[in-house]
């Protein structure tokens, strides 16, 4: 028989759907849906997921390695190769002031990928921390944090970043922190409904009438059950973190040009009627970023499959 | 369920409260004041005292908070520095763009994402299933400004189905009106398609899992039928959380799509003011904006704890 | 030039050109536009000015309409910003701003295709022997559009009005006083001799509008002119309507029932509007818009290129001398030898704008036959840099920076790369606009991107370059570059003072070669604005004076609408 669905312990579903602010977040929601019933459990994660895998490494290692691969300089404006297609000497072709687009697109994909990868780290870190311990504590404290978070996410955050930039600059690492600080908000929420979900299992239950401390519980019973669904979270948020970048390019509020980013390309792809002129300059990054970003969400979706336990029936 | 309501009204009060706070602080964090702007090169340094003075801009910020807080209760916001519009009549015209977009997009998103997630759950995993959804992957991961400007080439430049920019007022041509968002709203719904797709078609094949189902099935009924008959209303509930978390975010976030399509809307606004300093209309706007998100996630969940029976319990 | 002065052709030349660019690159798939992009895009399009020589084609000149004009109908134009309100004094008008101050107000004298200024809403202006007091006599039986009458009285208020505004004062600082002295008769007394004080008349500070406008609580938002449209609507941001006055004093105008003005900031939303119907007029400055929509037989264009009298818009960078490093004029000169300006017009002009060495335009009596501008040598650079780099640390630093539009943008960066190659280590940054222009005023900055200085008469540039509007940094100048030559100063006066023509060619070419070795401004390259509608809109760029003399064209972007018509 269904209970009161009204108990003051209510969860409120959006909640348990996962967080919010920015429409791409959305994707986080979906992600915390659970394994199919239905859908066979796999053994191993599917020869798609050391493809997507790989194709992510490689792209992380081309970043990375940025500084001693043989690339032409990024920013170096060649007057006589102004807007060319791929050749010999461009393997992408140039940009309308004769930079090289694959060394512009792997120097980019460093700045896209360090916003990314960093922002969703410290936010997983500070914000799924916090959630992790809101989740499985309750009461007063976990009111307070959820009220909080819930402020920091309905802050218009175009204000937010237009406001400490005015005053604190766009170089990479601040805006790392600015990300972060829009990040760990949401992945609280995610990790805090995540840790919900558990708190009121059999296991954890279990444990706890048995006497086990918290922090017991929270290192052995409940962090490796919310890990997977952290990391599957986590790869979604990097996602969104790059599209984001990109749109903030468009505001012009992106990092500092002429340094590249991924974003600051496609948007310097569209505008100054380059999309009839030089299509290049956006073909190639949004290639990146669409294939980037299907690999995460692959991984993302064969993570989730191969590890949630949850069941929908009530 | 009485005591469910007060919660969230008293949460509301709240979070409202604590975000004004925020608001008004870092606006007045931005370096520079309105004086400058409304003044031009001209001012000088009595001008510029009277101005301040003129603008309440002299006080406290304790005093200055205080005064607008007050006066937004009554409901007065306070009136531009700049054009001298009353800020609430400022929102009162651009609030009802935000709200078409925000209908009429992802009205767009689930009239897509309905049928196909009914197809895909008829046989989950198959051809169809595989393709739609990373369709809907690589709609997630093209930038909203690359996907407006595709957009605006293809229907608008080349044919001339829709406006390429403007926005009409239903009151004025309900015909040019519905043009004139078109395009628009496609941009926004790209996001929410694959989210809702997703999230629907999860529902969607769990739903078919359950037993009365199982009996429905048996009693001869096709495939097609039983979705959308019996499992097409309650996974829907899954669609109206996941709008909620869309919809909440999308006043600001359409910014994008406003400059690109030069529509006057909340998130345009709110840039505009933020540029020129004028304060009242940035914390009057981004006031709205926040309580809007706000109250949307409430609504939201309060639908579906009533709608829903098989809502979670923490 | 031809009487006609305005409007700009292509020549038949440039009409081989345009058949083979149509031809093999104007692909608007995106398979053409990828063929053209490998190719880059096609060779210059050359804006000449009217030639005499009538073309092979019987097509009309594009803006200026045939046939009978016809009364009735709307327009819809796309403009680049929005205003801030309609109060003379108070609001700021950029180009945009003095359209619709055009199309509700009127001003007292305006420019004719000959370069003169001519009485518009005056009747007559005259002055004493020596300038410094000026008589206008305005027209009799003028009605603002609530009625009420244009009187001498008025106008004063007017002035007034201007005087005390903090925005506008500076301005008119050099006029004294001002009276009526007759029913319709003003006097204005300046406290120098001014020979181009009829010019002033022509631009903001020669609007006049209604005293109950003046006097009403909010002056700015609800404009009441003599102008040829009255104020219908403004919504901020999105719209401005008026509707033809039925009493101006202009006999048969205005033609349109109505005009619509859309402020679309982005120049490829415009350029999209315009080419998806939205829109039906446009002015845009984007040389890329320039170029496509001139080889697009759908639209007629016009652009202010080749001015045939005063100055026009024109690019370039403002240094500020009075902080380090650009206090050293050493190091202004490395940056001027460093810019390959060719190169800028190459890649940002899309072969419209030519680079400048000059603000004066070729042709113009004020410039120098050779102002000595430094013109770009790497060589050199490298040496003034490497003699200059010691007194500042070793290495020159400079922050450059620019408003947040995508061909500034762009622009800086090729900018910064120039300067790069000759050693000096450039910053950029994109800065928006309110903060941008505070800082220019404040003396906040070092290099700023700068697009300014169109006048009819050279006076009009005189509080931008007049060492007397220079103050430290910190206080607010309009001299953003705080250049305080004596000498510049000497030459503004003499230009100011002197009505004799040669002797103001003379001190302006003066003011020419000053600018040239000061070094205050790098000159980068022309701007172009046009002005470009489809076959319903007519004659929108040939307006007229009241006596039937021809008025100079659509120049900075800004036009006035009395005379478009349109086609059913």
């Amino acid at each position: 028989m269904p209970e009161h669905p009204f108990s003051e312990d209510l969860v409120a579903p959006t909640e348990l759907l996962g967080a919010d602010a920015g429409s791409e977040a959305v994707i986080v929601a979906e992600a915390a849906a659970p394994r199919l019933p239905g859908e066979t459990r796999r053994r191993g994660l599917g020869w798609l997921f050391w493809v997507c895998l790989a194709w992510v490494a490689l792209l992380a290692l081309a970043a990375l390695l940025a500084p001693v691969l043989p690339l032409k300089a990024p920013n170096f404006q060649d007057y006589t190769a102004v807007s060319r297609g791929p050749s010999i000497h461009h393997l992408l072709g140039t940009d309308d002031l004769g930079r090289d687009l694959l060394s512009r697109i792997v120097w980019g994909s460093r700045v896209s990928l360090i916003i990314g990868f960093a922002s969703v780290g410290i936010g997983l870190l500070v914000g799924g921390s916090f959630g992790l311990f809101a989740g499985f504590r309750g009461g007063p404290a976990d009111s307070v944090l959820n009220a909080g978070s819930f402020v920091l996410l309905a802050f218009p955050p175009l204000l937010a970043i237009m406001v400490i930039e005015a005053f604190w600059g766009r170089t990479l690492w601040k805006l790392v922190l600015m990300f972060a600080l829009i990040a760990t908000p949401q992945l609280f929420r995610v990790i805090r409904a995540t840790t919900l979900s558990f708190a009121n299992r059999e296991f954890v239950v279990a444990a706890r009438t048995m006497g086990a401390r918290t922090n017991r519980i929270l290192l052995r019973e409940l962090l490796p059950n919310v890990v997977p669904a952290a990391i599957s979270f986590a790869l979604l948020g990097v996602a969104i973190a790059i599209i984001v970048e990109g749109s903030l390019a468009f505001l012009g509020l992106s990092i500092q040009l002429p340094v590249a980013s991924l974003g600051n390309i496609v948007n310097q792809g569209v505008q100054n009627d380059n999309l009839q002129l030089n299509p290049y300059i956006a073909l190639w990054p949004a290639l990146y970023i669409f294939l980037l970003l299907t690999s995460l969400n692959l991984m993302a979706d064969r993570l989730r499959s191969r590890f949630d336990v949850r069941d929908v029936k009530l | 369920m009485g005591r469910y309501v007060v919660t969230r009204l008293v949460q509301l009060v709240a979070i409202t409260f604590l975000i004004s706070v925020l608001v008004f602080l870092l606006v007045h964090l931005l370096p520079g004041d309105p004086t400058l702007a409304i003044l031009g090169p001209n001012d000088t340094p009595t001008a510029r005292h009277e101005l301040l003075a003129q603008l309440g801009l002299d006080k406290s910020l304790l005093q200055q908070y205080w005064i607008w807080i007050r006066n937004v209760f009554s409901g007065n916001f306070g009136k531009s520095f700049l054009t001298g519009q009353t800020v609430a009549n400022a929102i009162a015209v651009a609030l009802p763009i935000d709200i078409e977009l925000i209908i009429v997009s992802q009205a767009m998103a689930v009239i897509v994402a309905v049928p196909l997630a009914l197809l895909a759950a008829r046989r989950p995993n198959r051809l169809l299933d595989r393709i739609a959804t990373t369709g809907s992957f690589g709609m997630l991961s093209i930038p909203t400004f690359v996907v407006a400007v595709l957009l605006v080439l293809v229907f608008a430049v080349q044919i001339h189905a829709f406006p390429a920019t403007g926005y009409v007022r239903f009151t004025t041509d309900p015909a040019q009106n519905l043009r004139s968002v078109v395009l628009p709203s496609i941009a926004l719904a790209f996001g929410s398609i694959a989210v809702y797709y997703r999230l629907l078609r999860a529902d969607l094949i769990a739903t078919m899992q359950e037993d009365y189902i199982t009996m429905a099935r048996s009693k001869g009924l096709s495939t097609t039928f039983i979705l959308v008959r019996h499992a097409l209303r309650p996974s829907s509930f899954t669609l109206l959380a996941g709008a909620g978390i869309s919809i909440g975010s999308l006043f600001t976030g359409a910014f994008v799509v406003e400059v690109l399509f030069q529509l006057p809307g909340l998130g345009y606004q709110l840039v505009n003011a933020i540029y020129a300093r004028d304060y009242l209309m940035v914390q009057g706007m981004a006031l709205v904006a926040a309580v809007g998100y706000v109250v949307i996630n409430f609504v939201v969940d309060f639908l579906l704890t009533v709608l829903d029976p098989r809502v979670r319990r923490a | 030039m031809s009487a006609r002065g305005r409007g700009v052709r292509v020549t038949g030349d440039d009409r081989d050109v345009d058949r083979y660019d149509r031809r093999t690159f104007l692909g608007r798939s995106a398979a053409g536009a990828a063929a053209l992009a490998l190719g880059g895009i096609g060779g210059p399009v050359l804006l000449s000015g009217c030639s005499s020589s009538s073309s092979a084609s019987t097509s009309a000149k594009p803006g200026v309409g045939t046939g009978t004009p016809k009364r009735g109908g709307t327009l819809t134009v796309g403009l680049n910003s929005d205003i801030d309100g309609f109060l003379p004094s108070t609001n700021h008008f950029d180009n945009s701003g003095i359209v619709y101050a055009n199309t509700v107000y009127d001003t007292l004298t305006a420019v004719a295709a000959d370069g003169t200024a001519q009485p518009y809403l005056a009747q007559s202006i005259s002055s004493n022997a020596d300038r410094t007091v000026w008589t206008l006599s305005l027209r009799p039986d003028v009605t603002f559009h609530d009625g009420s009458a244009l009187t001498a009285d008025v106008v004063v208020a007017n002035f007034r009005a201007l005087q005390q505004s903090p925005l506008t004062g500076q301005a008119v600082k050099v006029i004294t006083g001002v009276s009526a002295t007759g029913p319709l008769t003003v006097q204005y007394t300046a406290s120098e001799p001014l020979v181009a004080f009829p010019y002033y008349l022509a631009t903001q500070v020669g609007y006049v509008v209604a005293l109950a406008q003046l006097d009403s609580a909010d002056p700015s938002s609800h404009p009441i002119g003599t102008g040829p449209f009255v104020f219908d609507s403004w919504e901020p941001n999105d719209h401005f309507t008026a509707r033809r006055n039925p009493n101006y004093w202009r006999a048969g105008l205005p033609y349109l029932d109505s005009i619509t003005y859309k402020p679309i900031a982005q120049d490829q939303s415009r350029q999209s509007s315009l080419q998806s119907g939205t829109i039906e007029l446009m002015v845009t400055r984007d040389p890329n818009a320039i170029v496509s929509l001139q080889r697009d037989p759908s639209f007629q264009q016009v652009t202010d290129a080749n001015p045939a009298h005063g100055q026009n818009d024109v690019g370039f960078i403002y240094l500020n001398t009075a902080v380090d490093p650009l206090s050293d004029l050493t190091v202004r000169q490395a940056l001027a030898c460093a810019t390959d300006t060719a190169q800028i017009a190459k890649l940002f002009g899309a072969g419209v704008l030519q680079p400048i060495t000059s603000p004066y335009p070729e042709g113009s009596p004020y410039r120098a036959p050779d102002n000595g501008y430094p013109s770009y040598d790497l060589a050199k650079a490298k040496t003034l840099v490497a003699q200059a780099a010691p007194r500042h640390g070793g290495t020159i630093k400079v922050e450059l920076a620019t408003i947040p539009d995508p061909r500034l943008s762009e622009l800086v960066q090729a900018v910064q790369s120039m300067w790069g190659a000759a050693g000096v280590q450039a910053t950029v940054s994109q800065i928006e606009q309110v903060t941008f222009i505070d800082n220019l005023a404040l003396g906040s900055f070092q290099a700023y991107t700068g697009d300014q200085f169109d006048a009819a008469d050279p006076d009009e540039n005189y509080v931008w370059w007049s060492p007397t509007s220079a103050g430290p940094p910190g206080t607010i100048a309009l001299n953003f570059t705080r250049n305080k030559d004596p000498e510049l100063e000497a030459a503004l006066q003499a230009g100011r003072t002197n009505p004799d023509p040669s002797a103001r060619a003379q001190a302006y070419q003066q003011v020419d070669t000053l600018l040239a070795r000061d070094l205050p401004y790098l000159w980068l390259t022309t701007n172009v604005w046009s002005m470009t509608g489809t076959d319903k809109v007519q004659n929108f760029d040939n307006p007229t004076l009241p006596g039937g003399q021809p008025a100079r064209g659509m120049t900075a972007g800004y036009f006035t609408p009395t005379e478009f018509w349109v086609e059913p």
